[in-house]
């Protein structure tokens, strides 16, 4: 009984959350509209490449047009949908290098909830729609693929939002770890974004791990041209596992933090 | 009379060159900003050695070559016509905030150039950007294509050149964009779209991929002279060739700083009109 | 119950030495040193219901940090804390549902939205159920007085109706404990009276338990009952606004302004200022004066006899008496450099000679 109350205050919580977000970007409409604009300008510009370099060498690595775009589709979808819910995972580093926790700390709800769900990212809107545009103008789209897609796009979207989040809770033990989790941040966007199978052998095990490309997006790739549901629940479960790493980790760095003892601490 | 001029060219070489090196104290000053752009220059130019090894590996470049490209021609052209980009693509920024901030009718006081000036303060430190790109292409191109073919000193330097007239013209074209933010104040779009097709025609891939009524357009616009012409310079270009490059360069560089000037009387008589 | 409760409350913090010049940075990489700061070295009280207490100390006296030991933002070195009976390390979050906090420049309401969508959202998060939501948040908007603000985004409003809006949103939960650090800082005259208003109300009505912390001395004076002085990670003062108020009494100050100018010395008393405003036709005799001013021990002189002497002077026009104010009492406890001398410096004086006024 406790337990179902707690869930449904966390769900009417991101819920609020979301809505305030949503209401403070709404507030600058001209701006809303051109940064979804900019985006999608910004990944169009990339499948005309994609379409004019495959349309020369008729796929590379196995994969043809129609798998790269995929792999966009599902990357931007995933992404856009971190941010845009979690819009804080960027400045999660800088969050706790100036000591803005604290007022998440005063308040009666998970602090790394809390402090991630309270922004939200214009321009990830942009990424998120581009993917859905994207995946519906591909062949053989009906409902079935639509619904496989949002549910890619939403374990793709935890992994996203969980790796980022780890990577930016390092300040709480390397201090001003800016450097280093934007370098994760990139690398694992990246690397999303391009065939799997153009990397060395040596290198994939990157993306199983630290870097979990992987999960966010090949994976997802074989399983959304097969329509293969029976991997679902498999990504499902690694993107909870994600989830839980990262938490355990802010959670370890909070007790640092709240310790006082945090590298640059402000007495 | 020469007495005169040499003051004269002495003090506007000192106004400007004061502004230039104000520019690249400011630059070097923030080291750590470096880090970053640096790792997505060499991260993205990794990325794209395997997309152009894998092209090569496919069916299609079985002979070795495609549109006159081999591997290691491709990925060197990449690393070149992106030195043009991650050096000199991002001035629209900084630009476009001095002109709405209202610094215009601060700077419109003094004397000298409006134009100038801007250029001065923002090529230092793109310059001082741009070597350190080129230093770290070259070690990575090195690294995973093998020395570049035909690197003579000739070629070096008209790279050198071809750099800076890219440059140059990427600055007076972004100029023209952000100035129109006199008119018109959420013009980051405009700079979007123009980022794009400098980021289509010639730099993600050689203009040479492009379909042939593609290319025949491109060739009416400056974009190949932004990335194509400085990578294709280093990578392949023959000295007619080269010739040819650098004066369409020279010619939309001309183009580019009339426009700017142009569009800069334009916003002054506005100005005074309207009281800014 | 004890609302509040600090025993032996200690905060030490571990910080890394910087170290001076390149050889020294290049050591501190592998043997890197570290310096004890002793933020707070053992404090202890409590507060009881309905109490609105002034938490008072210099900067870097170890305010802040007792706070968020209070609040649960930090965990002491040693010592216990208890707040409505819970640890507020181990039980922050039930905690938090019972406490409200406005805390100076971090703001709790959204930037960008009317305070009616902060409200909102402070009901989700503190799990208020939608009606009883919208009842408090009817009766709070009444007694705050922002109706006309609750559409508009936060950014747009006057510091003085931010800080109303974002008190409204701190109590929006009926939170049995407040607490507050800067509330008025940087309002105006009129808004600062509002809010010192707004805050006695909590406490009277809502039978709040204040916690405030403040730099202003008319917050202090206004509003709080009882006054907590921190200096040099201890507790120096630990009593009633009435008590502190009475170390006062032992010096006062005397003006007295007479109609003509008058010269006299009284024993053992010299007048910190003078001033003679007269016609030509005062000769101008040095030592002639028609307003003076006294600081006065009660100690050694007493008021009564005093006054009569100042009045047997002249006709007097005007006669001021006053206490030392406030602020003098605070800034010298602030002032020392010890926590011992700050010790000292609050001590109350023995008591007047003759029972004082």
């Amino acid at each position: 009984m406790h337990k179902q109350s707690r869930i449904k205050a966390y769900a009417r919580f991101l819920g609020a959350s979301f809505s305030a977000n949503f209401l403070a970007v709404i507030e600058y409409r001209a701006n809303f509209l051109l940064q979804v604009f900019g985006m999608m300008l910004n990944n169009g510009a990339f499948a005309l490449f994609w379409g004019v370099l495959l349309g020369r060498t008729g796929g590379i690595g196995g994969y043809d047009f129609t798998d790269v775009m995929i792999v966009w589709a599902i990357t931007s979808s995933a992404f856009g949908l971190a941010h845009v819910v979690f819009g804080n995972i960027r400045n999660l580093g800088r969050i706790i290098m100036q000591g803005e926790l604290d007022v998440y700390l005063l308040q009666p709800k998970d602090v790394f909830l809390n402090v991630l769900a309270s922004k939200t990212i214009v321009s990830a809107w942009g990424d998120l729609a581009y993917g859905l545009v994207v995946v519906a103008l591909l062949p053989r789209f009906d409902v079935q693929r639509l619904a496989l897609f949002c549910v890619l796009t939403a374990t793709g979207a935890v992994i996203f939002a969980s790796t980022f989040a780890a990577a930016e809770s390092l300040a709480f033990f390397l201090g001003n770890s800016q450097a280093i989790s934007s370098a994760l941040s990139e690398f694992l966007l990246s690397f999303s974004l391009y065939p799997e199978t153009i990397f060395d052998k040596g290198m994939r095990w990157l993306f199983y791990t630290i870097l979990p490309s992987g999960f966010i997006a090949f994976v997802p790739l074989a399983v959304y041209k097969s329509l293969d549901w029976r991997r679902v629940p498999v990504l499902i479960f690694v993107a909870v596992l994600y989830a839980g790493l990262s938490y355990a980790f802010f959670r370890a760095g909070l007790r640092r933090y709240e310790s006082g003892n945090q590298m640059g601490a402000r007495v | 009379m020469s007495h005169t001029f040499g003051a004269y060219a002495f003090a506007v070489g000192r106004k400007y060159g004061l502004a230039g090196a104000t520019g690249l104290k400011t630059r070097l000053a923030y080291l750590g900003n470096y880090a970053g752009s640096i790792l997505t220059y060499g991260l993205f130019v990794f990325v794209f050695s395997r997309i152009w090894t894998a092209v090569f590996e496919s069916k299609a470049g079985a002979t070795g070559f495609i549109a006159g490209y081999d591997r290691a021609t491709a990925i060197w052209y990449f690393i070149v016509a992106e030195i043009s980009v991650f050096g000199f693509g991002r001035f629209f920024w900084r630009l476009a905030e001095d002109v709405k901030s209202g610094q215009v009718s601060y700077l419109l006081g003094r004397p000298y150039s409006f134009v100038g000036f801007h250029f001065a303060e923002s090529m230092g430190p793109a310059l001082v950007d741009a070597l350190i790109f080129l230093a770290e292409g070259y070690l990575l191109g090195t690294l995973l294509a093998g020395p570049p073919a035909h690197f003579e000193p000739g070629r070096a330097a008209a790279l050198i050149l071809s750099l800076l007239l890219a440059g140059s013209l990427q600055f007076f074209l972004q100029f023209a964009i952000a100035m129109t933010a006199f008119w018109i104040e959420e013009n980051a779009a405009f700079f979007w779209i123009f980022q794009k097709f400098a980021l289509i025609v010639g730099t993600l891939l050689p203009i040479e991929f492009l379909p042939a009524r593609a290319q025949a357009a491109a060739a009416c616009t400056p974009f190949p002279s932004l990335s194509y012409a400085p990578a294709r310079i280093a990578v392949a270009a023959g000295i007619p060739e080269g010739l040819r490059l650098v004066s369409v360069q020279i010619a939309w560089l001309l183009g580019a700083i009339l426009l700017c000037e142009a569009v800069y009387r334009l916003a002054r008589k506005n100005l005074s009109v309207n009281g800014g | 119950m004890r609302i509040i409760e600090a025993k032996g409350l200690k905060k030490t913090f571990r910080t890394k030495v910087k170290p001076e010049g390149f050889l020294a940075g290049l050591k501190s990489l592998t043997n890197p040193q570290f310096r004890q700061v002793e933020a707070v070295k053992g404090v202890s009280f409590q507060v009881e219901e309905g109490e609105i207490v002034a938490f008072l100390g210099p900067n870097g006296a170890g305010k802040s940090t007792t706070i968020k030991m209070l609040t649960g933002i930090l965990a002491p070195s040693s010592g216990s804390a208890s707040v409505l009976g819970l640890d507020p390390q181990r039980d922050r979050t039930r905690l938090a549902m019972q406490i409200g906090a406005v805390f100076g420049q971090r703001s709790q309401l959204w930037f960008h939205l009317p305070p009616a969508d902060s409200f909102r959202l402070l009901g989700a998060i503190y799990e208020i159920e939608p009606g009883a939501l919208k009842r408090r948040q009817a009766e709070l908007v009444e007694r705050f007085g922002i109706g006309p603000y609750m559409d508009i985004p936060v950014r747009k409003l006057s510091l003085g109706e931010r800080i109303r809006c974002e008190i409204a949103g701190a109590l929006m939960h009926s939170p049995k404990v407040l607490f507050l650090d800067e509330p008025t800082i940087g309002l105006d005259v009129v808004a600062k009276r509002e809010v010192r208003a707004l805050l006695e109300e909590a406490a009277r009505t809502d039978g709040a338990t204040v916690f405030l912390t403040s730099h202003d001395i008319g917050d202090i004076e206004k509003v709080c009952k009882r006054a907590l002085i921190i200096h040099h990670g201890e507790v120096v003062v630990d009593e009633s606004m009435k008590d502190l108020k009475h170390r006062a009494l032992a010096r006062k100050y005397i003006g007295v302004k007479y109609a003509e100018p008058v010269r006299f010395e009284l024993p053992g008393i010299v007048p910190t200022k003078t001033k003679l405003e007269g016609g030509a036709s005062v000769e101008s005799s040095a030592g002639a004066f028609t307003q003076a001013s006294y600081v006065v021990d009660t100690r050694s002189h007493r008021l009564p006899e005093l006054i009569r002497a100042l009045a047997e002077q002249g006709e007097i026009l005007d006669l001021t008496v006053e206490d030392e104010p406030l602020e003098n009492i605070i800034a010298s406890i602030f002032a020392a450099r010890t926590g011992a001398e700050a010790c000292d410096a609050a001590r109350p004086v023995a008591e007047p000679a003759g029972g004082g006024a």
